[in-house]
């Protein structure tokens, strides 16, 4: 992965776990992007086994800040792209514990401690099949929908 | 009417952590059981693969201790290896592995320990979290405590490349030395560390042990739980989170067993319950006697109230000073549950003190980082005390090095049995005649939370939270109430 200084523009953030099968989506999703926009100074890809406020440590400085990541939802279809922003993740819940702080959350306690958080946070997820099996294997309906989600996102990049 | 309370995360993954509750006629607590989830396939998954990749690999089984689980396997390669880590190198991991101690148990203590005490137990819960903490103590608080995270997080990311899911560790030594010029950065951080240790103890004191209602909650029955103790000391039976022997007192303070962490199996059995997925422990000469505490039990607990009671002392000078003021109020051995909350924050105070003392040791910048003198052996044993309590990974490879058995004894499962039975004794005292009100079901949650169980496992999948639906069901099993979170 690149270096990235404060100074830079964009942070792409590919979070999972590499060895909680689909749950390694959003990383692969970056190593795509990074193979893609390796030479850029403005671009950068991270990879993160990371929540909470670890994200906003990667964030921090940052313009605009795209995470890529694997999600379940009630009735969605694995294999299915989506584009969510911060907001529709619900409202933010200290309830648990810091280390399960989810991302909403998390930006907020950034922004009343004082954080930089980027102007612009943009999430884009694969809904997944199996995220509780030790496995590097990807579901089939999450690996066929990987390229999907890579171009969504270039497509953003692009704007 | 006897009646179910279930505290239950909305679930996309079915049983990931519940806690049911059962009433009698009365609408008294008759039982309550707590089930835990655990990840399918761990050992299997590990099976063939070169034991020095463990190191690299342990760290993503949780996201919420992943550097002990870093240690404890690269302390099992040694054994495999047959060498012992240089000077330098171990004190090198210990300095990765106190930093870790004093991040990981502010994160605890602010989040999740002070909004019950600073905000109080009964408060509302949209304020009782770690924004309700701050608007009590002061923003400049909150930034403090995220700053010693942060720095403490830099020392782990210098030796270990990621602190959330550190890479380093080798059989004989460490992958990275440390340089002159960042020993200043180090030492700066140690010193803010334990400023910072000796405020946040000096707080615990005056918001908590001088609030007498608070006092009476850590003396009160509810959260006093009579069991055996384990724990790791060293040579003088001090608290030492890296190294020493295992040593286990009985519920009167008698020492019972003191032994070396590879005989653990002599001494930890493993007894499966059809109601939870994780395998409970117990001291095995006992055999397993059930769910009970007192004299008879074989229950034993982990953590930094485990560490207080099973030693004679810290192994620093200032936290000393604290742990026999602790002594003095509680006694020994203390079975007060929520003085976990307390022991947790001595023991951050050793781990900055000895951080203070890594930070000018001359050895620290030395090059002398591997011993390469290895003495296959083929079978190694690493144990740490993790920030949670006892942590043991056990391997054995083939003749190649390629890993053919993997056991885990993780932290949270030594202390499974009992955050069952705290949180039974604990709904007891507060729920009663079917009486089911938000703030008395958080103080049954007071119970499991003082034990900071790692229940996470590392999933990152959006939203990435594990969210509580706590239903109360009537003997019909209907649904007549339902809280959430």
């Amino acid at each position: 992965m690149n270096k990235h200084t404060a100074h830079e523009n964009t942070l792409i953030i590919g979070v999972g776990n590499p060895i909680l099968s689909d749950d390694s989506a959003g990383i692969l999703v970056a190593r795509r992007i990074q193979e893609i926009y390796s030479a850029s100074t403005s671009i950068h890809v991270v990879e993160a086994s990371l929540g909470g406020i670890g994200l906003l440590d990667l964030m921090a400085g940052y313009d605009k800040v795209i995470i890529v990541d694997s999600i379940k939802t009630e009735s969605g279809e694995p294999g299915t792209c989506y584009r969510l922003t911060v907001d529709d993740l619900g409202n933010p819940s200290y309830s648990w514990g810091p280390h399960l702080l989810d991302l909403r959350t998390a930006v907020e306690l950034g922004t009343r401690l004082g954080f930089n958080i980027p102007e612009s946070i943009t999430i884009y997820a694969i809904e997944i099949k199996e995220n509780e099996l030790f496995s590097e294997m990807l579901s089939p309906e999450v690996e066929d929908a990987i390229p999907c989600l890579v171009k969504k996102i270039i497509d953003d990049l692009k704007q | 009417m006897a009646q179910k309370i279930t505290i239950n995360p909305i679930t996309r993954l079915e049983g990931h952590g519940k806690i049911d509750i059962f009433l009698d006629d009365k609408g008294n607590v008759q039982d309550a059981f707590m089930q835990i989830t655990e990840l399918r396939g761990f050992e299997r998954f590990c099976i063939g693969r070169p034991a020095e990749e463990m190191p690299r690999i342990v760290p993503n089984i949780c996201g919420v201790c992943p550097t002990p689980h870093n240690i404890a396997s690269t302390k099992a390669l040694d054994y495999i290896y047959g060498v012992a880590p240089t000077p330098a190198a171990k004190l090198i991991r210990q300095l990765q592995y106190n930093a870790n101690f004093i991040e990981d148990h502010y994160i605890h203590f602010f989040f999740l320990a002070a909004p019950d005490f600073v905000v109080g137990p009964d408060a509302n819960p949209a304020e009782r979290n770690i924004l309700g903490v701050i608007s009590k103590v002061g923003l400049d608080i909150g930034k403090k405590v995220i700053e010693v995270r942060k720095k403490t997080r830099e020392i782990i990311k210098l030796v270990a490349s990621k602190p959330a899911h550190p890479e380093g560790g080798l059989p004989g030594g460490v992958s990275r030395g440390i340089k002159q010029e960042e020993r200043k950065g180090i030492m700066e951080t140690a010193n803010m560390c334990v400023d910072f240790a000796r405020f946040a103890l000096q707080l615990f004191k005056d918001v908590v042990l001088k609030n007498k209602a608070y006092l009476d909650l850590i003396l009160s029955d509810a959260y006093n739980l009579k069991t055996y103790y384990m724990g790791l000391v060293d040579e003088n039976k001090k608290v030492n989170f890296y190294e020493g022997r295992l040593r286990v007192i009985d519920p009167n303070g008698k020492e019972v067993a003191f032994f070396h962490p590879n005989d653990y199996i002599d001494y930890i059995g493993e007894w499966v319950e059809p109601w939870t997925y994780i395998r409970l422990t117990h001291l095995r000469k006992l055999g397993w006697n059930g769910l009970i505490e007192g004299d008879n039990t074989s229950l034993y607990r982990v953590g930094p109230l485990g560490r207080f009671n099973v030693s004679e002392g810290m192994a620093t000078p200032l936290a000393q000073e604290e742990y026999e003021e602790m002594v003095n109020t509680l006694g020994k051995p203390a079975h007060h549950t929520l003085a976990y909350h307390w022991a947790r924050l001595i023991e951050a105070l050793q781990a900055a003190e000895d951080l203070q003392r890594i930070s000018v040791d001359p050895l620290l910048t030395s090059n002398d980082l591997r011993n390469m003198n290895f003495q296959f052996t083929g079978k190694g044993i690493g144990c740490v005390e993790a920030c949670r309590g006892t942590l043991i990974h056990h391997y054995e490879t083939d003749d190649h090095g390629l890993i053919t058995k993997v056991n885990l004894i993780v932290a949270t499962q030594n202390n499974a049995a009992s955050m069952a039975l705290s949180v039974k004794k604990a709904a007891q005292n507060f729920i009663k005649g079917g009486e089911v009100k938000e703030g008395l079901l958080n103080m049954a949650e007071m119970a499991f939370r003082a034990y900071d169980p790692c229940l996470g496992c590392a999933t990152h999948t959006l939203p990435g939270k594990m969210p509580l639906i706590i239903n109360i069901y009537d003997n019909k099993h209907n649904v007549v109430k339902t809280l959430s979170r």
